[in-house]
């Protein structure tokens, strides 16, 4: 009776079939698939702009991208995480998508160098919009090759966050030289304020990488920051070293549960006023009440050797293309639109603002806060984008075991940057 | 008619010759509903095993092509502290938290396994914890562990706050903290299959023992243990393999931190492969991890077999 539903011999058939066919051509490990997808059809982004106000700004986006254009686009959200675990798998697959949201400079130039990236050049020269782009946009989306391999749509900045109302309550001002900050934090100190938020616990170790990049950029230099990220020099070497002892300067004034709380807590510490100041990108105001919006300002990491040009992080977010599209005019088109000072309008309308835009021409939310952070990346002689993005997403975890470990036990020094090496080797080493 | 009998007798006997010849040849059906189960198994089961046996012996980054070398990793894993401090906390991982959920679960059981008012609301609240996603619960204990915690907290109310701690983020007691939501979860879990097994001990055995006038604990000792040795198998497995694979509850709540100090070989593996991109060396790792769950597992349940016989 079972024997005669012909149907369901196909069925069983056909699941024997696939399952061979599996079996002879998977192969995890294979980095090229022939399968063809059709060239048609709208134009696939990934996104891993997942929370919510900037998951609605990216659906506007696209939605106006479908009204305007020749061609359309649908969006594709993943969470940050999965997206980032994701991302090479995306790469390497026969039928990917066709769209990343995604970072410039060196994090993209590892991609570029494995051929995984599609070379933007004719967007970059036909576009008007992304002549118009300062040079040093011009040469973060240039590949180590020479190629364009980036559209950058927006950047934001780091600084020292601080409430105004606080700072006026507590009769201090902003600092300009590490001295003048070491000598406000003293201050705090006495008013029984920690002087300076840290939210280095939870899952947000990452944060503390911040100032790390700041003191290497204001004592070492940018350019030398950059090599010691790209394996050119060693985190053992006296340099470095010279970090952290400017570093364990201002130790006693970090708030002692710094480790222990994620940035969100920490920066709900700083609204509270229970921390004087934080450094941090922001981001952070994403999550901020918009009655404090207003109350918040920041100062630029203060100087300490003044001989070492300014340099500011001001890591910049947007997209790349994989080569492996089947859609290459369309996604061609699609990402010329997005380096327009419309498009960048429409998506810094609909998230939380503080982002700025690439385009010259394009508004920002104008606030007084946005302004200021935009004169600071402006007047910046260098800009580095943030310790993961100027090195790579496998150096950031043993940044923050080291990081993590001499905010502990500071005086284990020697052993936590002999340790870091060892792993930052294994990471270059590969 | 004797004629008849002898010919209805050889056709007969035929007749169950064929029948038998027909019943040992397995039918089409038969056999695609075992092949098809086991393509799919091969597929989706044995062909990726083999491929992370395959990637352990390589130096793969998940976008270049992978580069055998070998041993290479397994070498490393030789001079690798972190690895030394994740196998270290992993063993100290399966003893307490196996051993505390085994002990502490056939405690429960052995408590709530009489059938009184009242104890179906015990025996439930000690199992709930179970229906929760582990990731959740991680949550609410990240919450509680806080420096302003309710822990904290209730420590300074009662006068203890001299104990006052950044739990998670002290690597002396981040270990043991995250073991703590852990057992809470497993208790209750050992407990169900303790009860199960207490259920199924044939009342007469300790009414034989009474009689005999066993104490309290001779009865435990010589009736009760006995009788669950099939539910002790079970419980070993469930326990190490849990152990083994424990990864949710440490990631949610210190990610293997501060600085590896909570680091079990589940979660360096993955920070090596997703993170840190060395597949070949988290491949590796994968590949000890199970070499020790299946050696735990396999010795014990020869032993096991053998006892039965």
């Amino acid at each position: 009776m079972i024997t005669s539903d012909p149907s369901r011999r196909r069925f069983l058939a056909g699941l024997g079939a696939l399952g061979t066919a599996g079996l002879m051509s998977g192969c995890v490990t294979s980095t090229s698939s022939s399968g063809k997808g059709s060239s048609g059809g709208a134009v696939t982004l990934q996104s891993n702009l997942s929370a919510p106000q900037a998951k609605t700004a990216m659906e506007k986006l696209v939605a106006a991208y479908g009204r305007s254009g020749k061609h359309t686009a649908s969006l594709n959200t993943v969470a940050a995480e999965t997206f980032r675990t994701q991302l090479p798998t995306y790469l390497t697959s026969g039928n990917p998508p066709d769209v990343y949201t995604w970072y410039p400079g060196s994090v993209a130039d590892a991609y570029a160098s494995k051929n995984l990236l599609l070379d933007l050049g004719d967007v970059w020269r036909h576009s008007p919009d992304l002549a118009k782009y300062s040079d040093a946009l011009k040469k973060l989306c240039t590949s180590r090759a020479g190629k364009k391999v980036f559209v950058p749509t927006s950047y934001y900045w780091w600084g020292m966050f601080y409430r105004k109302s606080n700072f006026a309550k507590w009769g201090v001002k902003e600092p300009k030289t590490w001295d003048d900050f070491l000598g406000v934090c003293d201050t705090l100190k006495s008013k029984g304020v920690a002087p300076i938020g840290n939210g280095m616990g939870g899952n947000t170790a990452w944060i503390g990488s911040g100032w790390f990049d700041y003191l290497d950029i204001r004592i070492n230099g940018a350019a030398y920051h950059r090599d010691l990220l790209a394996g050119r020099h060693r985190f053992d070497d006296p340099e470095v070293r010279k970090v952290f002892d400017r570093w364990k300067e201002a130790l006693p004034y970090f708030d002692p549960d710094g480790t222990a709380i994620p940035f969100q807590d920490a920066t709900t510490k700083l609204l509270q006023g229970k921390t004087g100041m934080m450094l941090i990108g922001t981001f952070f105001a994403d999550s901020a009440p918009k009655d404090a919006l207003d109350d918040i300002d920041f100062f630029r990491f203060p100087v300490i050797d003044p001989k070492v040009p300014l340099a500011e992080e001001a890591p910049t977010d947007g997209y790349f293309a994989s080569a492996h599209t089947h859609r290459r005019a369309p996604v061609e088109d699609f990402l010329a639109y997005l380096a327009t000072a419309e498009a960048q309008e429409i998506y810094l309308k609909n998230s939380s603002g503080t982002a700025l835009p690439t385009h010259p021409d394009a508004a920002d939310s104008g606030t007084a806060l946005v302004k200021k952070g935009r004169k600071l990346v402006e007047g910046a002689a260098d800009v580095t984008q943030f310790f993961n993005r100027d090195s790579s997403d496998a150096l950031q975890p043993s940044a923050d075991n080291a990081l993590t470990k001499f905010l502990d036990e500071p005086r284990q020094l020697s052993s936590v940057l002999t340790a870091w090496q060892r792993d930052a080797e294994k990471i270059w080493g590969k | 008619m004797a004629v008849l009998t002898a010919t209805g007798d050889r056709s007969g006997s035929r007749d169950a010759s064929r029948a038998r010849r027909r019943a040992t040849r397995v039918p089409p059906v038969v056999l695609a509903f075992v092949l098809v189960p086991l393509l799919a198994e091969a597929f989706w089961v044995f062909w990726p095993a083999l491929q992370g046996f395959y990637l352990s012996l390589t130096s793969w980054d998940g976008v270049s092509a992978p580069r055998f070398i070998g041993l290479g990793n397994f070498q490393e894993m030789l001079h690798d502290a972190v690895f030394r401090t994740a196998l270290l906390d992993t063993v100290l991982w399966l003893v307490l938290f196996g051993g505390l959920s085994a002990v502490l679960g056939l405690g429960a059981a052995l408590l709530l396994q009489q059938e009184r008012r009242g104890v179906g609301f015990y025996r439930a609240a000690l199992f709930l914890p179970v229906v929760f996603s582990l990731v959740a619960t991680a949550l609410v204990w990240q919450a509680l562990y806080q420096p302003d915690g309710v822990i904290n907290q209730i420590l300074g109310g009662v006068g203890l706050g001299g104990l006052r701690h950044a739990w998670l983020a002290d690597r002396s007691t981040a270990l043991y903290a995250v073991i703590v939501p852990a057992l809470w979860r497993q208790i209750g879990y050992v407990m169900v299959l303790y009860v199960a097994g207490l259920k199924g001990i044939d009342p007469v055995l300790y009414e034989a023992a009474k009689v005999d006038g066993a104490t309290r604990w001779q009865q435990f000792r010589n009736v009760t243990l006995p009788q669950l040795r099939s539910v002790n198998a079970v419980v070993l497995s469930v326990i190490v393999i849990d152990s083994l694979r424990s990864f949710d509850v440490v990631w949610s709540l210190t990610r293997g931190g501060p600085y590896h100090s909570s680091e079990l070989l589940s979660t360096y593996m993955y920070s090596t492969a997703f993170q840190s991109l060395r597949l070949g060396y988290g491949s590796a790792l994968a590949v000890v991890i199970f070499v020790l769950a299946f050696g735990v597992i396999a010795s014990y349940l020869v032993r096991a077999f053998k006892e039965a016989d």
